[in-house]
């Protein structure tokens, strides 16, 4: 077994609001090895976003232990890379030069960087892109600009919160296929939330179940599929047994909740 | 139709000019408090023989462009700290709060006791017209900047004065371009009140000393001299806006 990357040790995250204190993530423990692909999956507002931002040093201070490599996430690090939902593209920069950013603030040169941000716009087929400003492109292609700019800086762990939320289910899927096969290419450890349970499927090795109020992991489920995968594996029976065990859960889950709220 | 529009557009000012001129000499009204536009005209060539125009434009436009730099700069810059810091933003923003709504031509009495008639008098009204201006439209657009774009930036390694010059600054800039454009006829307005406090040279004072010598034709030379170069100002700062913010 490859050695553990990230390390999620008893987080607990509360939130002071008007309404009182929430409490958003409830004793999480987890952690991920070396080049796996772990999907966070859980109704929204159940702590899948509090989570991977504590992980990407977003989110201070915590209770509990979190680290990746070895060291405590206290503030972001550039061998940590994030892609949001949003693509918060910089809009007064060119798709190369987006993707330039994080190599330029690291130090490399002009050319270097330049080099390094031609080679994942050719890997993200881009190409013809390479100068139009963000607001010119579509979500889909604006998402993978984004993927791009976070692999830039050549990241041990990559996390992504719902990157593909925002797109039409058509180009979801296309995106979804997309990162399948670039995540053959690239050297990366990802952690990647949905809300979605065929994407948690499709994509990754292990999928972490979460419930809401307080955020818990109901259950870390390990995905033996097949690699490389796509789309068409959502057929395939082992897939539709695994996710019909993935929707027994959270339905018991959700009617605990409904009736422990109807109770109290 | 459209036609029409393009057409009476055009005879607008010409059409304008002609009643004027035809009204003023009708006897109608009184000739030297109304000159017609014929009269003004002649003042106005007057007025650029005899050299006096290129002074009083030289002297006019150093205030306002002077003026609007040193202010605009000054806004910019704590526009860009109390924006961002919220400690900076306690400290000052109370007091620029209190300051600003005090139109900056009640401050000439002061002016005057400060500075005298000297220069640098002048200088201040204009740069506290244009500062408080653009300091507020740049606070404003440091906080509006989009969170995202610092947690995106954060996250590439981006370190804290990168941060700030690049992503905060330009983030703000198109609320910083709108507080620049406004600058520029506050800049006029605080230029008219520095020259009627009294002056030696430039556009308003010459309208004043015509007043004095009822020259009333030179007066309206001078309005129109002020008019056009406060268009001119504002248009040249249009074609450079569309420019800064490159991106849209
Ligand atoms: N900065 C914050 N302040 C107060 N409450 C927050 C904050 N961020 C998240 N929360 C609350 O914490 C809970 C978990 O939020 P989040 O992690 O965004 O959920 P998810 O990503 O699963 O939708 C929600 O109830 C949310 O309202
Ligand atoms: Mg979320």
């Amino acid at each position: 077994m490859a050695r553990t990357i990230i390390s999620v040790a008893d987080l607990s995250i509360v939130f002071d609001t008007p309404q009182g204190q929430v409490i958003a993530v409830d004793r999480v423990t987890f952690s991920v090895a070396h080049g796996e692909f772990v999907c966070i999956v859980g109704p929204s507002g159940c702590g899948k976003s509090t989570v991977l931002n504590t992980i990407a040093g977003l989110e201070t201070p915590y209770s509990g232990a979190v680290t990746v490599d070895g060291r405590p996430m206290q503030r972001p690090r550039p061998d940590v890379g994030m892609v949001f939902q949003q693509p918060h593209l910089f809009p007064w920069k060119s798709v190369r030069k987006n993707i330039a950013h994080g190599p330029r603030m690291l130090g490399k040169s002009r050319s270097e960087a330049r080099a390094i941000a031609d080679g994942l716009i050719e890997m993200i087929g881009l190409n013809r892109f390479a100068d139009a400003y963000p607001h010119t492109l579509s979500g889909g292609m604006q998402q993978r600009v984004a993927i791009a700019r976070a692999l830039a800086n050549q990241p041990r762990v990559l996390l992504m919160d719902e990157p593909f939320g925002a797109l039409d289910a058509q180009t979801r899927s296309v995106m979804q296929d997309s990162l399948l096969e670039l995540r053959e290419r690239i050297d990366a450890t990802v952690v990647f939330v949905t809300h979605d349970i065929d994407e948690a499927i499709l994509l990754a090795d292990r999928v972490l179940i979460m419930s809401a109020g307080p955020g818990r992991i109901l259950r870390d489920l390990g995905v033996d599929l097949p690699r490389p995968r796509s789309n068409a594996i959502m057929l395939d029976p082992a897939y539709l047994a695994l996710k019909k065990d993935c929707l027994d859960l959270i339905r018991s889950e959700g009617r605990r909740a409904f009736d422990q709220s109807s109770a109290g | 139709m459209k036609r029409i529009n393009i057409l009476v557009g055009a005879l607008s000012i010409p059409l304008f000019v002609v009643a004027w001129e035809v009204i003023a000499r009708s006897g109608i009204v009184n000739a030297v408090l109304f000159p017609p536009p014929s009269v003004v005209a002649v003042a106005l060539v007057e007025w650029v023989r005899s050299g006096q125009f290129f002074l009083d434009l030289g002297a006019s436009l150093y205030r306002v462009v002077t003026g609007f730099v040193v202010g605009a700069a000054l806004g910019i810059a704590l526009g860009v700290l109390t924006g961002q810091f919220a400690l900076v933003s306690s400290l000052l923003s109370p007091l620029f709060h209190i300051l600003r709504p005090i139109p900056p031509i009640a401050f000439v009495p002061i002016v005057i006791l400060w500075f005298g008639l000297s220069e640098t008098g002048k200088l201040f009204l204009v740069v506290w017209g244009v500062f408080f201006t653009v300091w507020l439209s740049t606070h404003i657009g440091v906080q509006k900047v989009d969170r995202g774009l610092i947690r995106a930036a954060l996250m590439l390694g981006t370190p804290r004065r990168q941060m700030l010059q690049e992503i905060v600054l330009l983030g703000a800039l198109p609320y910083i371009v709108v507080g620049l454009r406004t600058a520029i006829s506050i800049s006029f307005y605080t230029l008219v009140a520095a020259e009627l406090a009294g002056a030696f040279a430039g556009i308003v004072y010459r309208i004043e000393i015509a007043q004095q010598n009822l020259q009333t034709g030179q007066v309206m030379g001078g309005l129109a001299a002020l008019g056009l170069m406060s268009f001119i100002a504002d248009r040249l700062f249009a074609a450079v806006a569309e420019r800064t913010v490159w991106w849209r």
